[in-house]
């Protein structure tokens, strides 16, 4: 669950989050270039998913099992859920919105990751 | 918070300024984010060992409870929204601030976190001061 995949999207998702930062400070309107940022994190996202009940399929290690893959789920729907909500409202608003979806995203990673290693009760 | 006559305004709106527009749009999405951490959060210690530590999981529950209804009603916004949204919102201060007291002085009670957890340090102190920027924003679009 840790490894190279994970550190991509971590970086992927941090990269993204300043440039939607920026973007949202500078109050650029939004472009196609927001969507496909976000369309290739969640690419990288349901990779994840994927990898993540494969890889708990195939151990015998102690784990909680529903929280993980809640948590890998909950990774998935946040990029589109905002990008929903952040499509009703054109404003630098709307982009702020994006950007808090790019920056939850390693957090949420962490977390898989914490869930993985049995550190959270 | 007497005064909430929007008639006594001299430039009273017919109506009440949409919540979800502007920094609500984002106010929402911060919103949404705990109404989904609190809710999976208290869904996971309801179903595995409620009986561990029942205060703190039905604070985890309320707590959910509390942010799912402020996300929605503030992104609703009408009348009967807001009004739902400050309840919520008011009951997410109280909680924050008496949970968060009350974790400190008597971690005994509190063998297991909630969102509101020593003022919701586990989650940046963002728990902390959601409620105050709910409750301004409310004001100011009123």
């Amino acid at each position: 669950m840790t490894g190279p995949y994970a550190t991509t999207i971590t970086v992927v998702a941090l990269v993204c989050a300043a440039w939607t930062l920026i973007s949202a400070a500078a109050n650029r309107p939004r472009g196609v270039a927001l969507l496909a940022s976000g369309l290739v994190l969640e690419v990288l996202l349901v990779g994840f998913a994927i990898g993540g009940i494969v890889q708990m399929a195939g151990t015998d290690q102690e784990l909680a099992r529903g929280e993980f893959v809640m948590y890998l789920l909950g990774c998935l729907a946040i990029p589109p859920a905002a990008f929903v909500w952040a499509w009703g409202d054109r404003s630098r608003a709307g982009t702020a919105v994006i950007a808090l979806a790019f920056l939850i995203t390693p957090v949420m990673i962490l977390r898989v990751q914490q869930v993985w290693a049995g550190s959270v009760g | 918070m007497a005064d909430l006559g929007e008639h006594s305004d001299p430039q009273a709106r017919t109506g009440p300024a949409p919540t979800g527009e502007g920094f609500g749009r984002f106010l929402v999405a911060v919103y949404g984010l705990f109404a989904l951490a609190a809710t999976s959060r208290s869904a996971v210690q309801l179903a595995t060992d409620f009986s561990h530590a029942p205060l703190a999981y039905l604070l985890s529950g309320l707590a959910a409870l509390v942010y799912v209804v402020a996300t929605v009603s503030l992104a609703r916004g009408d009348l009967t929204s807001r009004r739902l949204a400050t309840v919520a919102i008011s009951i997410e201060l109280v909680g924050v601030l008496v949970v968060g007291a009350a974790s400190l002085l008597l971690p005994g009670s509190f063998p297991k976190a909630t969102v509101w957890t020593s003022f919701g340090s586990g989650y940046g102190f963002v728990p902390l001061i959601l409620p105050f920027v709910g409750l301004w924003w409310l004001r100011r679009t009123r």
